[in-house]
C-alpha cells in the first residue's frame, strides 16, 4: 500500500496545479449573471496538454484520472474532465470531448450536453456512446450550476460500446466520487477563506468553535472521500465504487448546508463562487441513483453477494 | 498510488490468524468480555505476549536493537487490527507497542530505553499512563500534580483519574509539574515503578469492564532524576507526538466492521435483511468503517516514510469515532436483543468499548479543533 504519487503521477499533478493557477482556471462572475461558468478556454488547455488521457499511460493510471477530476472540480471554472479521462479510454478513444454522460433515461435533463460533441449512455443491460449532431440537444433552463440539456428524441444514432457495462459503471462511480469531493473541497476552501477574512463581534468568524467543528467535521469527510475515490479508481471493485460514492453522496448533504450557512447572505450572490460549487454538488449528489442506491449496493455486494 | 496489500503483507496477516486461531483458549471469548485491564486478560496477557514476541509478532516493526526486525510500519498495524477485532488478547501492552516504546526509543537516553523496552519487546511489561487528572481533562496542560527537585531525587504529589490499567501496571509515564506557573512549559514526563512506595490505586467501577479506569494517588513519592524523559522543555513536544500515535493506534474500525459482519449474518438469518432501509443502513455503516480505515492507513503510510503524524491523526480520530457510533447505531436499532442475557458477546464487547473513542486520548471536540486550526488553518479560538 502507498499513498503518495510515485515520480510520474507527483510530476502530472504538479503541473496541473501550476496550470491551475492560470487565469483561465480563475474565478469571474459570468457576464450575463449565468450560474455556471463553462471554460472552453480551460477545458481546451486541459486536452491540448494530454491532462485526459492520463489513464492510458501506465504510471499514471486511473488513479491519477480521478485524482485529476477531483482538482479539477475544485475550480471555480467548469471543464468536462470526469468522463473524458475516466470513461473514454474504456468506451472508445475516439469519442470526440467534450463528453456528457446520460444515465438510464435518455429524456432527462442533463450537464454538459449543451457543449459536449459526444455522449455516453450508461444502461442497466449495457453502454452506447454517440456523436452528438447540431440537433440532437435541446438547451434546458436549470437550477445547477452547469450547462444542462436534453436529448431530443430520436436524434442521436447510438453505437453499442464494446465494453465491460459493470467495470464502466464502477469506474463512473469512482470518477463522480473524486469529483463529488472536489467539489465540497473547493466550496470548503472557499468558506475557510471566507471566515478568516469576515469579523463579527470583534473577531474573526473562523474563530468561533461551532463554525470551526462544523467546517473541521467537513474536512474530516472530505478528506475520506478523496482516498476512498481514489482507491475505488485504483481497484474498480464494486464495493469499494458505491461505497466511495455513496460516502460522499450522504456526507454532502450536511456539508453543502452548512458551506451557505456559514457564508450568510453573501453566500447568495452571484458575486461569490460559493454556489459554483454548492450547486454542482447538489446535482451530483443523485447522480447514479444516490447515496441510498449505493449504500445498499455496499450491502447488497458485500453480503448478499453468494 | 496503490491501494493494494503487498503478497508479503497478506501472508503476514495470516500468520497472525493462524496463531489467534492457535493459541486462543476456547473461553476467549468470554474472557475478553472483561476488557483489556481485567485481571483475567492482564494474567493471560503475560502469558500470549512472550509467546508472541517468541514468533516475532509482538514488535516487528521496531529496530532489530530493541527485540524488533525493522519490518515495516504496516505490519504493526496489521497486528493491531487483527489483535483488536480479537478482543485484544495482549492487554494493556498494546500500549507499549503503539506508543510507549517509541516515544522511549525516540527520547529516552540510553539507560532508561536499556532497562525498559526489552520487557516490552519481550512481552511481559504493564505501563499505565497517567496524564488526566480531576481538573485536567481536556485542558491537560493545566494539570497540578507536582514534582519538586529534592537533591538527586523529585518527590510527587497530587492525584491522576481514568489511569487505565493502573491496578496491575508495573510502570506509569506520568505527567508531573516541575516549574513554576501554569503553562505548558512546566511540565515534566517521569517513568515511575508503581512499587514505589506511596502510590495508591483504586478501581473506579465504570460501563466499560472492572479494572479498567482509576484513580492514582501520589504522596510523596521519590524518585531519582534519571526517571525524567527528554530534556528540559522538551515535554510537551514528546507528549503531542505520544499522544498522535496513541490516537490512531487502536483499530477499533476493525472490531467495528467485523461487528458489523456478525449482526448482518444475524440478521439475513431471521429474514431480517431483505429489508431495503436494513440494507441501507448496513451499507453507510460499512462505509463509515472504511472511511475510518483508509484514513487510518494514510498515517501508517505517512509514518512508514518516517515522516511524524500531525492533524492527519486527528482526522482519522474523528472517522473512527464516527464508524462505532454508526456502528453502533446499527446494532441498537436493529439488533437491540444481542444486548440482553448471553446474547452476541462479540456485539457485547463492541458496544461497551465503542462509547469510549469519543472520549479518550483528546474527545472529538478537541480533535476538531486541532482539525480547525492545524489542518484549515483558522484562528484560533479567543478566550
Ligand atoms: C476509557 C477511558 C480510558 C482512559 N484512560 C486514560 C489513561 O489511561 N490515562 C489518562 O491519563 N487518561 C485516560 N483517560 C482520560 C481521557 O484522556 C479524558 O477523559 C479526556 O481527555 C477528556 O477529559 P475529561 O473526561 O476530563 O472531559 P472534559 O475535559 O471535562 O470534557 C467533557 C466534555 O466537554 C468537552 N470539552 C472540553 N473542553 C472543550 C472545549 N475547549 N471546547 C469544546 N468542548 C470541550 C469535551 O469534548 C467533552 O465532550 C481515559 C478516558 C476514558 C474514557
Amino acid at each position: 500500500m502507498r499513498f503518495a504519487p510515485n515520480e510520474d503521477q507527483a510530476t502530472f499533478l504538479g503541473v496541473l496545479d501550476q496550470m491551475a493557477e492560470g487565469h483561465e482556471a480563475h474565478w469571474r462572475t459570468s457576464p450575463d449573471w449565468s450560474r455556471f461558468d463553462w471554460s472552453a478556454a480551460f477545458d481546451r488547455m486541459l486536452e491540448d496538454n494530454g491532462f485526459l488521457d492520463c489513464a492510458r499511460e501506465e504510471t499514471l493510471g486511473l488513479v491519477a484520472a480521478a485524482a485529476l477530476t477531483h482538482r479539477v472540480a475544485r475550480l471555480p471554472v467548469l471543464a468536462e474532465c470526469a468522463a473524458s479521462s475516466v470513461l473514454r479510454p474504456m468506451v472508445g478513444a475516439e469519442l470526440p470531448r467534450p463528453i456528457a454522460v446520460v444515465e438510464g433515461r435518455d429524456d432527462a435533463a442533463t450537464r454538459f450536453l449543451t457543449v459536449a460533441r459526444s455522449v455516453i449512455l450508461i444502461e442497466a443491460d449495457g453502454i452506447r456512446t454517440a456523436v452528438l449532431t447540431p440537433n440532437a440537444v435541446a438547451p434546458v433552463d436549470s437550477l445547477f450550476a452547469y450547462p444542462m440539456g436534453r436529448l431530443t428524441p430520436g436524434a442521436t444514432d447510438w453505437r453499442a460500446a464494446d465494453a465491460d457495462p459493470q467495470r464502466v459503471r464502477n469506474a463512473w462511480r469512482a470518477a463522480l466520487a473524486a469529483e463529488l469531493g472536489g467539489v465540497l473541497k473547493g466550496g470548503l476552501d472557499a468558506v475557510v477563506a471566507y471566515v478568516k477574512d469576515r469579523h463579527q463581534f470583534g473577531r474573526p468568524l473562523g474563530s468561533f468553535q461551532a463554525i470551526q467543528h462544523r467546517l473541521a467535521s467537513a474536512a474530516a469527510k472530505i478528506e475520506a472521500a478523496y482516498w476512498l475515490a481514489l482507491k475505488a479508481a485504483h481497484s474498480l471493485d464494486p464495493a469499494d465504487a458505491m461505497g466511495a460514492l455513496g460516502f460522499v453522496q450522504e456526507a454532502a448533504t450536511r456539508i453543502t448546508n452548512d458551506l451557505h450557512q456559514f457564508m450568510g447572505a453573501m453566500g447568495l450572490t452571484l458575486e461569490h463562487p460559493l454556489h459554483r460549487w454548492t450547486y454542482r454538488a447538489r446535482l451530483l449528489r443523485s447522480a447514479m441513483g444516490g447515496a441510498g442506491t449505493h449504500l445498499q449496493g455496499v450491502a447488497d455486494t458485500r453480503w448478499r453477494a453468494a | 498510488m496503490d491501494f493494494d496489500w503487498t503478497d508479503e503483507d497478506r501472508a503476514f496477516r495470516e500468520r497472525v490468524r493462524d496463531f489467534l486461531a492457535r493459541e486462543l483458549p476456547a473461553d476467549w471469548a468470554e474472557m475478553s468480555r472483561h476488557g483489556p485491564g481485567s485481571k483475567e486478560q492482564t494474567a493471560f496477557s503475560l502469558e500470549f505476549c512472550p509467546k508472541l514476541a517468541a514468533a516475532g509478532l509482538l514488535v516487528p516493526h521496531w529496530p532489530a536493537e530493541w527485540g524488533g526486525s525493522a519490518r515495516p510500519a504496516w505490519e504493526h498495524f496489521i497486528l493491531g487490527e487483527e489483535m483488536w477485532a480479537a478482543g485484544e488478547p495482549r492487554g494493556a501492552q498494546y500500549m507499549n507497542v503503539n506508543w510507549i516504546g517509541p516515544t522511549l526509543m525516540r527520547f529516552g537516553t540510553d539507560e532508561q530505553k536499556r532497562r525498559y523496552i526489552p520487557p516490552m519487546a519481550a512481552g511481559k511489561a504493564i505501563w499505565c499512563q497517567g496524564f488526566s487528572e480531576p481538573n485536567a481533562g481536556s485542558d491537560l496542560g493545566s494539570l497540578r500534580t507536582r514534582a519538586d527537585r529534592d537533591g538527586d531525587d523529585y518527590v510527587i504529589n497530587g492525584q491522576k483519574i481514568w489511569t487505565s490499567y493502573a491496578g496491575l501496571a508495573e510502570h506509569c509515564f506520568l505527567l508531573a509539574r516541575t516549574g513554576q506557573g501554569n503553562g505548558k512549559a512546566g511540565i515534566a514526563i517521569f517513568l515511575v515503578p508503581m512499587a514505589t512506595p506511596g502510590i495508591d490505586v483504586r478501581s473506579i467501577p465504570s460501563l466499560i469492564g472492572h479494572g479498567d479506569i482509576h484513580e492514582t494517588f501520589f504522596t510523596d513519592v521519590r524518585v531519582p532524576a534519571s526517571a525524567r524523559l527528554g530534556q528540559k522543555g522538551e515535554a510537551w513536544s514528546i507528549i503531542n507526538y505520544s499522544l498522535a500515535n496513541e490516537r490512531v493506534g487502536i483499530a477499533r474500525y476493525e472490531l467495528a466492521d467485523r461487528v458489523l459482519g456478525r449482526m448482518v449474518d444475524e440478521l439475513t438469518q431471521r429474514g431480517l435483511f431483505d429489508d431495503p432501509v436494513v440494507r441501507m443502513r448496513a451499507g453507510s455503516a460499512a462505509a463509515a468503517c472504511d472511511a475510518a480505515r483508509i484514513l487510518v492507513h494514510r498515517t501508517v503510510d505517512k509514518r512508514s516514510r518516517g515522516e511524524v503524524l500531525g492533524a492527519e491523526a486527528s482526522i482519522a480520530r474523528v472517522a473512527v469515532a464516527d464508524a462505532e457510533t454508526v456502528v453502533t447505531d446499527f446494532a441498537l436499532d436493529f439488533l437491540p436483543d444481542a444486548f440482553s442475557g448471553p446474547g452476541d458477546l462479540a456485539v457485547q464487547t463492541h458496544h461497551e468499548r465503542a462509547i469510549v473513542t469519543g472520549i479518550a486520548s483528546g474527545s472529538i471536540e478537541i480533535q476538531l479543533g486541532i482539525i480547525a486550526q492545524r489542518w484549515l488553518g483558522l484562528p484560533r479560538e479567543m478566550r
